[in-house]
């Protein structure tokens, strides 16, 4: 801090002049020491995480290699009966292994890669991929199995945590707490889910979506009455909206609706598509319901003698602003998932229709569904922050 | 009447009843955004390259999700502009890092859905997965553009002195209170949809260095994560957009 006496500056102004410029030297040298060590910290941090990323090999179990010589073979034409042209090479390379029992080794192994690489990977000198060793007539041999990826995986989340950093301090990282936190959970459940093993296991996953939104809530906004408000309102819009979403398939006999076609399923998929969708619009949902419920304790902190009616309309004011922003951001989300296997079912040889109705309706479904949950959650959080807020009386809690 | 004619007339219902007239125009929006991802898939399917599609196509949507959903001008050109070079400049960040990380296409998680079909269909999966990394951002991106650029505009109209200093500050905390808010429906949004596929990976005992590495759950994490690096870059960039605009307005 600077700081300086007024009857010195009148006895010897040199020396306090002299002293006022030491001091905001000082300042900027302490100010730019603290920046140049946050720098150094953060460009040493990432440092680290590289190198540690590229050299633990041996903290795996399954066997890496490190690409040390690799010759491609001719390339070769491919037609299939739709008329599709591709190309495929064959790579001939030699791995040093880097873990495990035969750590050091060399061994020679194949890989043939498409010019489309919809399911294989062209490999490059110098790569890191895990292997799968076994032996063949008493010889070694190995087959490759999938690229090293963590290295990258870790750096970008490295980088991303910086950015946050830099632009808002430890504020920025607190966003990603709650993320975190949600994600932490969403594994126990999903853990929990196997090894429970229910018959109605959506239930088991619209209790963690409870969970999920209490925690998120609690953590954006503390645990208050406006926590509050939004919580009820957001299980009762979103219950709503599932319900009538499930109410509409059962009344079309889930005409056009392929639950089969659900990716990955390992349970039953209707079951596990209404998990899904009601995960998948949670952040959506919440994102409207703490608009509006916020803005509306605010309006009335400012206008104590609102009235009920004027909230509400206010409310849905709020909410009619964010309504398609939010479906459009599901909707992309969901629909641009099913652009690789929609490609896939075109080329070779599927009419739109039949391609729509198994890769890209359930997409569609989901959306829907996530709409009118959306559009549902609106007025009810009008509703009920006015009921809470009251009329004319002032009930500032 | 198939389930998603009737899903739709509800929610057009909904939407009516909710936004009125604005809420008929946002529900036009997501028929229009679903028209040009249709178009796009049969399109690249048809063998024009993946990239220079996508990108007419966000451009379009960006336009639509922007400009349709919102009456007030001078924050939607800002936001707009905001937008498209967020998504020139993901564009840019995503190539190099899709190649190194070779997330395209399908994983052995996926074998039982494609093993009835011939894979090698002539179309470049590594660009599919660019375009569909890009496009499904557009949404989030052009939410948070809106939301900054509107609140700035309004800061702006009510204190009209305000110094472009106390313009950029007011703007990271608004940009604050919508990043939390995006993370959140990103992540569910992108985590949720995985739910058949975290259920797997568990019964498969996958090891935490599985996850760290395999094609799937890396493709799915890098999609998530660039969504947040687009959404932190428009919320820097719209406020720069609205300084620069406020100071040329003043001189």
């Amino acid at each position: 801090m600077l700081k300086f006496n007024l009857n010195s500056w009148q006895i010897k102004k040199e020396v306090v002049l002299l002293n006022l410029v030491k001091v905001i030297v000082k300042e900027v040298i302490t100010i730019k020491k603290r920046l140049v060590i946050e720098i150094v910290l953060i460009i040493l941090s990432g440092l680290c995480l590289y190198f540690v990323t590229t050299h633990n090999e041996s903290w795996y179990r399954q066997d890496i290699g490190r690409i040390v010589s690799l010759k491609d073979g001719r390339r070769q034409m491919v037609k299939d009966e739709y008329n599709n042209r591709d190309y495929q090479t064959k790579q001939n390379l030699k791995i040093k292994l880097l873990n495990g029992k035969y750590q050091g080794k060399k061994i020679k192994l194949t890989n043939t890669y498409s010019a489309s690489r919809a399911f294989d990977q062209k490999l490059h000198l110098g790569q890191e991929i895990f292997v799968n060793l076994h032996h063949e007539n008493g010889q070694l041999v190995a087959a490759f199995a999938y690229s090293k990826r963590d290295t990258l995986l870790l750096m970008l989340i490295w980088i991303i945590l910086v950015l946050l950093y830099l632009t808002m301090r430890f504020k920025g990282l607190r966003t990603v707490t709650s993320v975190t936190a949600n994600f932490i959970i969403f594994l126990l459940f999903v853990k929990l889910d196997v090894n429970l093993n229910l018959t109605y296991f959506f239930w088991l996953f619209a209790a963690s979506a409870l969970i999920f939104t209490a925690l998120s809530l609690i953590l954006i906004m503390g645990f208050n009455r406006q926590c509050l408000v939004t919580f009820s309102s957001i299980v009762i819009g979103t219950s709503l909206g599932l319900a009538i979403g499930y109410l509409a398939l059962w009344l079309t006999d889930n005409r056009g609706v392929h639950y089969e076609a659900l990716d990955m399923a390992t349970q039953s998929p209707e079951q596990l598509f209404f998990a899904a969708t009601l995960i998948g619009l949670l952040g959506a949902v919440m994102d409207a319901a703490t608009d509006i419920v916020v803005t509306l304790f605010e309006l009335k902190e400012s206008k104590p003698d609102i009235s009920r009616r004027q909230l509400f309309l206010s409310g849905r004011q709020v909410g009619r602003a964010i309504l398609g922003p939010l479906i459009n951001v599901l909707f992309l989300i969901f629909f641009a998932e099913t652009f690789a296997m929609a490609v896939l079912y075109l080329r070779t040889g599927n009419t739109f229709a039949y391609t729509f109705n198994w890769t890209m309706s359930l997409g569609v479904v989901q959306s829907l569904i996530s709409g009118i949950g959306i559009s549902l959650v609106i007025p009810t959080a009008s509703l009920l922050s006015a009921y809470v807020l009251g009329g004319k009386t002032d009930v500032s809690a | 009447m198939s389930a998603l004619s009737l899903l739709t007339l509800i929610l057009l219902i909904l939407m009516l009843l909710v936004g009125g007239k604005h809420g008929l125009s946002s529900f036009i929006s997501v028929v229009l955004n679903f028209g040009i991802l249709f178009l796009t898939v049969i399109l690249i399917a048809g063998g024009f390259p993946p990239l220079g599609v996508s990108l007419f196509a966000g451009i379009c949507i960006l336009a639509i999700t922007i400009y349709m959903g919102n009456s007030d001008e001078t924050a939607t050109n800002t936001a707009f502009l905001a937008t498209i070079i967020v998504m020139l400049v993901m564009l840019v960040i995503i190539i190099p890092l899709d190649q190194i990380a070779q997330v395209q296409g399908f994983g052995n998680e996926q074998s039982e859905e494609i093993e009835a079909f011939n894979l090698l269909i002539g179309i470049k999966f590594e660009s599919l997965l660019i375009a569909t990394t890009v496009l499904s951002t557009l949404g989030a991106i052009a939410e948070a553009a809106i939301a900054v650029a509107s609140g700035l505009e309004e800061l702006i109209a009510q204190q009209n002195s305000i110094t472009l200093s106390q313009l950029y500050k007011s703007g990271r905390t608004i940009g604050f209170q919508i990043m939390g808010m995006t993370f959140n429906t990103l992540f569910f949004g992108m985590f949720g949809g995985d739910l058949a596929l975290f259920v797997l990976l568990y019964k498969l005992n996958a090891t935490f260095g599985y996850y760290l590495n395999s094609k799937i759950f890396v493709g799915e994490c890098l999609a998530v994560l660039f969504s947040a690096l687009a959404v932190i870059l428009v919320i820097w960039i719209t406020i720069y957009l609205t300084g620069r605009k406020l100071n040329i307005k003043r001189s």
